[in-house]
């Protein structure tokens, strides 16, 4: 005798709607992206006609976008690296104050608070080279003969916009290390204690290992985050003088916005996606060992 | 089984009515009732962002709504840089509005996109030969007019009348005499002159474009290819260059309209180039300085060259072809151009939006105003100046390589890798006229 199989979609239908949304708001997007790579695909224009892999090549072989894709990798490195370090110290800080550790933690915050549009204003303004509250400081300290340029001398723009971004990203770390350290039972340390660990011992041998995953994964995160950025660096300099602050997504921009080859923007994207989806499988997989090593 | 069917039912209904909400109704609602009234919802994008300009056009839209009772309009206020990312993102979707402002250039590329219907009925019905003919074409294609000028201004040298009497200088009628007072006002907190090239915005393109206008050229040749490689743009770069090391903050390199405009709003330039809007941002920064500013004509390069103007400015307004209402639209046209309506909106920024009709500029209502009164002069400069050219780079018709010369930053950044990179500007002009026939190419 032949079994009936219950099918039961009932269940389906209620999975449905947020189906629908996950796929126009996600897999459309990246599916209409790679199609579009493939075209030549304009913003404005009704009509586009099919070339296969003609943007990648074009993309791939213009100095504009190395420049770009090196300016990102320095703009990613430098970001994080200042980002953790002033993070991650901040919250050993914070973890060993004993009184009001929540008025510091929400001063420390409010940079994260901020809308990116704000920050990059008050920066802009805050930088200026003729009215700019900190040039014109450090002409009156007799620190400078002239008005520092921070925004548009070419061999301080890119660290400027770097120390921004890490004083805009490093209280996101500084609040999510801080969790995590307050999760190490006390008594680890009392018992380091007891058999005269000093205090780099403990911090290498307790703290480090308690923590390293939750920072693992804020790196990933903000490397995704950081990487895509485009806010901060567009509305402090626009990408300039001289291309020299032009990350990968300034440039998808200008292409797709500016000279509205949407096709070709959308080539920039796809291979900005296969590059992120490397590098965190390259984290992800050291993750991985770490947590495999914890057990 | 039942139960199932009706699931199965319920999710077909709510899939039903979500992509409902996506798709747009097939037939076009009726713009006028029975009795011949007008019935609908118009949307008007504008980028008149300063409040009294804001203000005007919607107590137009309000006393029009009061006099169409089932019209309604709902008024949208974007900058132009946002205005154009809206409207090029929302024209394959169909999110464009029914009515809109636009910049001549961005009018080329809706034509091109074939997303505006003509308008030669509501220009008629205002008075087409009120209407400067240049300021018609620009909105022109295959005989018809798909734009109707709204407001119009020019491009002139604005200058500070008592820095220039403190130093014993005549205002400047030559680039030359230009430079040597920019150099010599270059002091005490002041800059001589900003030269902006900030590569999100078309503002070196536009000082760029004086120089060439003044020696006779254009930054297009005939065929619509780029020419910055002639002696008069060579010369031209290497002028503003020279500005720029000179007499310019560095951080200008970096800078666009707003930037540029605020150092001379604040009095920390003794000349900048603008139109009439120059007076209501001085206004606003620092009316201490009102009775200092003034304007004269572009500079030559001889003292005896012809007049010119370089940059005339026709503000449209267009009618979008998926509106489903224009002849409500056509009609709030027309409402905007009344002889009172229309001097009211002028006045929100006088001596800034000149009238694009003849007809109202000798009116008692218009003369009264006492900025179009203190700035007499500015104001005859700048009409003057308007009837002398056309929008930046339309000497040889609309065309979208004008538009692409404007919005690209090409020639923004072509002066950045000068002055930033030291590059050698022949080169660095070749490269951008490379470039911007490459991008030309792209739209044939």
């Amino acid at each position: 005798m032949k079994r009936k199989v219950r099918r039961d979609y009932a269940r389906w239908v209620f999975v449905l709607p947020a189906m629908i949304v996950v796929a126009a708001l996600l897999i459309y997007p990246i599916f209409s992206s790679v199609f579009y790579s493939m075209t030549t695909k304009h913003l404005i224009k009704p009509s586009y006609e099919f070339v296969g892999l003609a943007n990648y090549i074009e993309v791939l072989s213009d100095m504009n976008f190395w420049s770009a894709f090196l300016h990102s990798i320095l703009w990613t490195i430098g970001s994080l690296v200042g980002q953790v370090l002033i993070g991650f110290t901040a919250a050993l800080a914070i973890n060993r104050v004993k009184h009001a550790k929540g008025i510091y933690k929400t001063l420390l915050i409010i940079p994260w608070a901020f809308p990116s549009i704000v920050i990059a204003l008050s920066w802009k303004w805050i930088l200026n080279g003729v009215s700019g509250y900190i040039p014109n400081l450090l002409v009156e300290l007799g620190i400078c003969d002239q008005l520092p340029q921070f925004l548009s001398d070419s061999n301080i723009v890119f660290i400027t916009l770097i120390l921004i971004n890490v004083w805009f990203g490093a209280p996101m770390i500084m609040v999510n290390v801080l969790s995590a350290l307050q999760t190490i039972p006390q008594d680890q340390y009392e018992a380091a204690q007891i058999d005269g660990a000093s205090h780099i011992q403990q911090f290498w041998h307790i703290t480090i290992p308690h923590i390293k995953v939750v920072v693992g994964l804020l790196v990933v995160l903000r490397t995704i985050w950081v990487f895509n950025n485009f806010d901060i660096i567009y509305l402090i300099t626009g990408g300039g003088p001289a291309d020299l602050t032009t990350t990968v997504p300034i440039y998808a921009y200008q292409m797709g916005w500016g000279t509205k080859l949407l096709g070709k923007s959308s080539a920039v994207t796809i291979l900005l996606l296969l590059f992120l989806l490397l590098v965190c499988l390259l984290y992800f997989w050291i993750i991985a060992k770490w947590e495999k090593e914890d057990k | 089984m039942k139960r199932k069917l009706a699931m199965l039912l319920a999710g077909v209904m709510l899939v039903g009515s979500i992509l409902s909400g996506c798709g747009g109704s097939e037939e076009p609602a009726a713009t006028t009732t029975a009795d011949g009234e007008l019935e609908g919802d118009i949307t008007f994008w504008h980028s008149f962002t300063q409040g009294p300009r804001l203000e005007t056009i919607q107590k137009v839209a309000d006393q029009f709504m009061e006099d169409n009772p089932k019209v309604n309009i709902t008024i949208e206020t974007f900058s132009w840089a946002d205005f154009y990312t809206k409207w090029t993102t929302g024209l394959a979707s169909g999110n464009v509005p029914d009515m809109s402002t636009a910049l001549p250039s961005q009018v080329v590329e809706m034509l091109d996109a074939e997303a505006l219907i003509p308008l030669d009925d509501v220009i008629d019905d205002i008075g087409r030969d009120r209407f400067s003919e240049a300021a018609l074409s620009e909105g022109e294609k295959d005989g018809e007019c798909y734009s109707v000028p709204l407001y119009s201004h020019a491009q002139v040298m604005w200058y500070r009348k008592d820095l220039l009497e403190e130093a014993g200088l005549e205002v400047p009628k030559t680039w030359d005499e230009f430079a040597e007072a920019a150099k010599a006002l270059t002091k005490d907190g002041v800059y001589g002159c900003s030269f902006p090239c900030g590569a999100s915005d078309m503002m070196a393109t536009r000082f760029l474009n004086f120089y060439v206008r003044s020696a006779g050229e254009s930054l297009l040749n005939d065929d619509l290819t780029a020419n910055i490689t002639s002696d008069a743009a060579i010369d031209g770069i290497n002028f503003w260059v020279d500005i720029y090391k000179n007499c310019s903050p560095q951080d200008s390199v970096n800078y666009v309209t707003l930037d540029q405009a605020d150092l001379y709003y604040k009095g920390k330039t003794a000349f900048d180039f603008n139109s009439g809007f120059q007076i209501s941002g001085v206004e606003e920064n620092s009316p201490e300085l009102l009775d200092y500013i003034d304007c004269a004509p572009l500079p030559k390069i001889n003292e005896d060259d012809p007049d010119y103007g370089a940059e005339t400015s026709n503000i449209p307004i267009v009618v979008w072809q998926n509106s489903e209402h224009p002849e409500i639209c056509k009609e709030f046209m027309k409402k905007l151009y009344e002889e009172d309506t229309y001097v009211e909106f002028l006045s929100a920024t006088p001596v800034g939006m000149l009238p694009s009709i003849t007809g109202i500029s000798d009116l008692e209502s218009y003369q009264s105003n006492p900025t179009i009164q203190k700035f007499s002069n500015a104001e005859k400069v700048i009409s003057d100046a308007v009837g002398k050219s056309a929008a930046l780079g339309f000497e040889h018709g609309p065309s979208v390589q004008a538009g692409l010369l404007t919005s690209q930053g090409v020639i923004e950044t072509m002066f950045q890798q000068i002055i930033t990179n030291g590059k050698d500007v022949e080169q660095a002009a070749q490269d951008a006229e490379d470039e911007l026939n490459e991008l030309f190419k792209s739209v044939q």
